[in-house]
């Protein structure tokens, strides 16, 4: 079983809950699914969509032609003839096929435009009828569905087209082969808290399996597999619940794509529970989530609060890291714990606002003015968003630095079935506080061997801080000495840092340690390299995969043996200008020849990576660069 | 022995600086409020009010140029049991930093702020300030000044601050006793200080204000506090604040204009939907088991995320 699929419509037409419906459905029956969503900066009517794929064991990367296509809208099935291949069941309402092409207005006018010149070169019409059969030739299989028939078979009440998300998910769980009751115990879980929501959408569901039955449509029956425990968590959701984990009280934000959301989730999850074990020892307590004017108000509240002594961060993307440029410099001068998690989406300026990028990584290494040390780290799966999440909060409060975490738009919005959180993979450290009040407390004491002074807090220490140059009480200072021995204190920092820190959390060398090929990735292109890496062992090709996880410091022993050893070097990234390898090359001096790269907005998939690997291994090396242009 | 408010480290403002005598009135308050030092911050902005704290023996932090507020404001909601004060400047808080100025009136999340008002940026060289009217021409300038000014006072109203006054740097006496209730204030408060610049602001000179501030409270009748359960004497208090307020000329208020006790402060809502929040603030709360790990309940917290 290795299912992939599509499900497409307008922005507001219930896609996120037809994702949710198909995943809930599949785990019941104790598969696996991981999924990503696509949608543009809009609330209502353009074309969003959810690709996802479905396993025994757990997916980790997607991939095209799909198997199903599941069009809600007709803009969907233009939208996405390049995903189209053999054997593509394409299911839409026959309505649809009197829609033209011209008639599709919110389809952005360029795409539009590309899509007519594919008809046209086809010598097809411009209109849905020629779009399917465009698909035919493409060995497509269009499967015309009377949804508002179907559904008013089973509801009378109400505008049928409320339905369409569900019918359509049912109709796909029913080609897939699973069995209705998993479909009807998914839709029981997604509509929970509305008994009326659930009794209309079973209907609806048992409509759609009859319908299917009838017509030939049902799938052959899938097995099922033993049913286990798990979370179904997003990238963001995983970042989330590791700084509350992680002992987060305080996080600012200011509304962004794709980064407000962890804020929301956490604004949900305000009030926390304990385990039994810790209720009688420790007080009620809870995280303050704080909406900011603007992100200068978000890094620096965050700040603030950290100077109590609270588990401190914040949460933006692009356009807001930009504006705490000045606050970071301040949190490094000043050596303040704080956690800035970066949602990178495609820029510069506003960019791809709802789109995947991961082009602000030598902006992160570089973010305000001045030399201060900072630390720069990056997930690339959904548990490493949790890990990383408290990682990041436990390094900010030992080495008293900016950490910016680092999660691409494609992970923030992946959603999978994590089968457990581990509580202890992560030890969390409390602050110890003073007992006594200390004043002219030597906040910046110079007296250390690793550059980590003792940490003073507002509420019990009386000292100073300022973003000018300061003494070891945190008095304005422009002497020359103390300068230079506060700037080396600094800056010891990071030595200290990565000498204590396990090399795994900087990074790993995935895979046969002796390979022909070795690839260099970070964020969310982990799952799609490790699946090619298993495509290329097929065809007799040793592959194996450096991953990066920490920029600053940087592993710089580690990757200089791991890329020294290396035949070939292939660099993945979703940038223009192979971020990644500019830090390796900075730090190592070793200059990675040839790239794969993506920067139009959409997640990386395996069979994109495979081809264009495929042309950098078969080309003898001419080939430097591969530009990857899946996605609709 | 009681505690010197005052710091050792050497003031550097000019000789006949208007700031010499808010540093004194805020000792001062801080003496009679006898104030645990521990329990009282100062977050100051860029420019010469931003070098307050140093001047002051409590925690300090001169942050950024117009960045205080949030600063301030993240001490203060993260542990609400401190007192927050906010000295700045009129460009700090009205120019570069008017956003969040704007935004802390909504939240009244129980600073003290500060606006150290002298129509110019002292420590640039005089360049005109917010404050500074349209058309005038300090010595410093090369013209005269394009911008219409902003009034603190009525800004700060119509922000939502509960508590705005206004005080004169020459008038130690009033200005402390105006910090010292602005302090106990739960929600924000605003106090503007007339303070002039003798270096580079050759209009609005000690004298110059002298010859017209007088105070609100001279009016026996003058009473601007609102006190819960008097919720209907909101809409004429905030009248006549406003009104006063809006004076600028020949005569120039100073006092209180508006103390509104019925606004509920930043920690008040925050409390209602983290009932802990008061009595264990996120600065007290303990984050780690009794082994080392979390002590939070992934699975009950994010119940539903799971699917069985």
């Amino acid at each position: 079983m290795d299912l992939s699929l599509t499900i497409g419509g307008p922005q507001g037409g219930g896609i996120d809950t037809s994702s949710n419906m198909i995943n809930r459905a599949f785990a019941e029956a104790g598969y696996n699914v991981f999924g990503v969503r696509e949608y543009h900066s809009n609330i209502k009517g353009r074309h969003s969509y959810n690709h996802l794929r479905v396993k025994e064991e757990r997916p980790r990367s997607l991939k095209y032609p799909v198997d199903i296509l599941v069009a809600l809208d007709p803009d969907t099935i233009f939208e996405h003839l390049e995903d189209i291949g053999e054997g593509t069941k394409i299911i839409y309402d026959k309505s649809f096929e009197t829609s033209d092409l011209a008639q599709a207005r919110l389809i952005m006018r360029d795409t539009s435009k590309r899509i007519k010149e594919t008809l046209d070169s086809s010598s097809l019409p411009n209109n849905i009828k020629g779009a399917l059969e465009l698909a035919k030739k493409r060995g497509g299989i269009p499967m015309a569905i009377p949804f508002s028939e179907v559904v008013t078979s089973a509801i009378s009440e109400g505008p049928a087209s409320r339905y369409f998300n569900t019918l359509g998910s049912a109709i796909t769980l029913s080609i897939a082969g699973l069995e209705q009751k998993f479909a009807e115990a998914a839709i029981k879980q997604v509509f929970s808290t509305k008994p009326k929501a659930v009794e209309e959408n079973v209907k609806v569901v048992e409509a759609a399996y009859s319908y299917a039955k009838e017509n030939g449509f049902a799938g052959k029956v899938l097995k099922v597999l033993p049913k286990m425990k798990r979370l179904l968590l997003t990238g963001n959701d995983g970042s989330a619940m590791g700084k509350l984990m992680g002992g987060l009280r305080f996080q600012t934000y200011y509304p962004i794509t794709p980064a407000s959301d962890e804020s929301s989730i956490m604004e949900e999850h305000e009030h926390l529970h304990y385990l039994q074990a810790e209720k009688s020892k420790l007080k009620e307590g809870g995280v303050v989530v704080v909406q900011t004017e603007d992100e200068i108000s978000a890094v620096t509240m965050a700040q603030g609060a950290a100077l109590t002594g609270s588990r401190s961060s914040t949460a933006t993307s692009g356009p807001g890291f930009s504006l705490m440029a000045e606050g970071i410099s301040f949190a490094g001068m000043d050596e303040v714990p704080v956690v800035i998690t970066l949602y990178q989406r495609g820029g510069p300026s506003t960019g791809l606002p709802t789109r995947n990028g991961q082009s602000d990584l030598l902006f992160a290494m570089n973010t305000g003015h001045g030399e201060f040390p900072r630390m720069v780290i990056s997930s690339g799966d959904v548990e490493e968003c949790v890990y990383d999440a408290m990682r990041a909060l436990n390094y900010a409060q030992r080495y008293q630095l900016p950490v910016i975490h680092l999660i691409d738009k494609n992970l923030a919005n992946t959603t999978d079935l994590v089968p457990d959180i581990d509580l202890k993979k992560v030890k969390v450290n409390q602050a110890i506080r003073p007992t006594q009040t200390r004043l002219s407390f030597k906040r910046y004491s110079l007296d250390t061997e690793n550059g980590i002074s003792e940490m003073g807090y507002f509420g019990n220490d009386v000292f100073w801080m300022t973003g000018d140059e300061h003494d070891e009480i945190g008095h304005v200072t422009e002497d020359p000495m103390v300068r230079d021995r506060q700037m080396r204190k600094r800056f010891k920092k990071l030595e200290t840092a990565l000498n204590e820190i396990p090399l795994e959390e900087m990074a790993l060398l995935l895979g046969e340690k002796n390979a022909d090929v070795t690839f260099v990735t970070w964020g969310s292109q982990k799952g799609p390299i490790l699946d090619v890496i298993e495509d290329l062992k097929k065809e007799g090709v040793k592959a194996n995969l450096l991953y990066l996880k920490m920029f600053e410091p940087f592993p710089t022993d580690f990757v200089e043996e791991a890329l020294g050893k290396a035949k070939l070097i292939i660099n993945v990234e979703s940038n223009m200008l192979a971020q990644a390898a500019r830090i390796v090359k900075l730090n190592t001096g070793i200059d990675i020849q040839h790239n794969i790269l993506k920067y139009n907005g959409r997640h990386m998939t395996e069979d994109e990576i495979l081809k264009a690997a495929k042309e950098i291994i078969g080309g003898n090396g001419k080939k430097l660069v591969e530009v990857l242009e899946n996605g609709a | 022995m009681a505690h010197n408010f005052k710091s050792d480290v050497a003031v550097d403002w000019c000789p006949g600086c208007g700031d010499f005598g808010i540093l004194t009135s805020i000792t001062q308050a801080l003496s009679e409020l006898n104030l645990d030092p521990k329990d009282v911050i100062a977050t100051s902005g860029i420019g010469c009010s931003g070098k307050t704290p140093h001047y002051l023996n409590i925690a300090g932090v001169h942050t950024l140029h117009g960045r205080s507020i949030p600063f301030a404001t993240g001490i203060k909601l993260s542990n609400p049991h401190l007192k927050v004060i906010v000295p700045g400047g009129d460009g700090d808080m009205l120019g570069i930093g008017a956003g969040h100025f704007v935004a802390e009136g909504r939240r009244n999340s129980g600073l003290t702020i500060m606006i150290f008002d002298n129509e110019v940026y002292g420590l640039t060289k005089g360049q005109a300030a917010p404050t500074m009217a349209l058309g005038e021409k300090t010595k410093s300038l090369a013209r005269a000044n394009v911008f219409t000014k902003v009034n603190p006072i009525t800004l700060a109203l119509t922000a939502g601050y509960s508590f705005v006054a206004r005080g004169f740097s020459f008038d130690m006496k009033q200005l402390k006793e105006i910090i010292k209730t602005a302090i106990l204030h739960e929600g924000s408060s605003v106090i503007d200080i007339l303070q002039p610049c003798p270096t580079y602001n050759n209009i609005n000179t000690m004298e110059w204000y002298r010859q017209r501030v007088y105070k609100l409270e001279d009016d026996k009748s003058w009473d601007p506090v609102v006190a819960p359960g008097n919720e209907n004497q909101i809409a004429e208090k905030f009248q006549r604040a406003y009104d006063r307020g809006s004076e600028w000329g020949d005569k120039i208020p100073t006092g209180i204009f508006y103390d509104n006790r019925t606004i509920p402060s930043f920690h008040k809502r925050l409390n209602e939907f983290v009932p802990s929040y008061y009595t264990n603030p996120p600065a007290t709360q303990i984050v780690t088991g009794s082994d080392g790990y979390t002590p939070i309940d992934v699975e009950a917290t994010f119940s539903e995320k799971i699917i069985h």
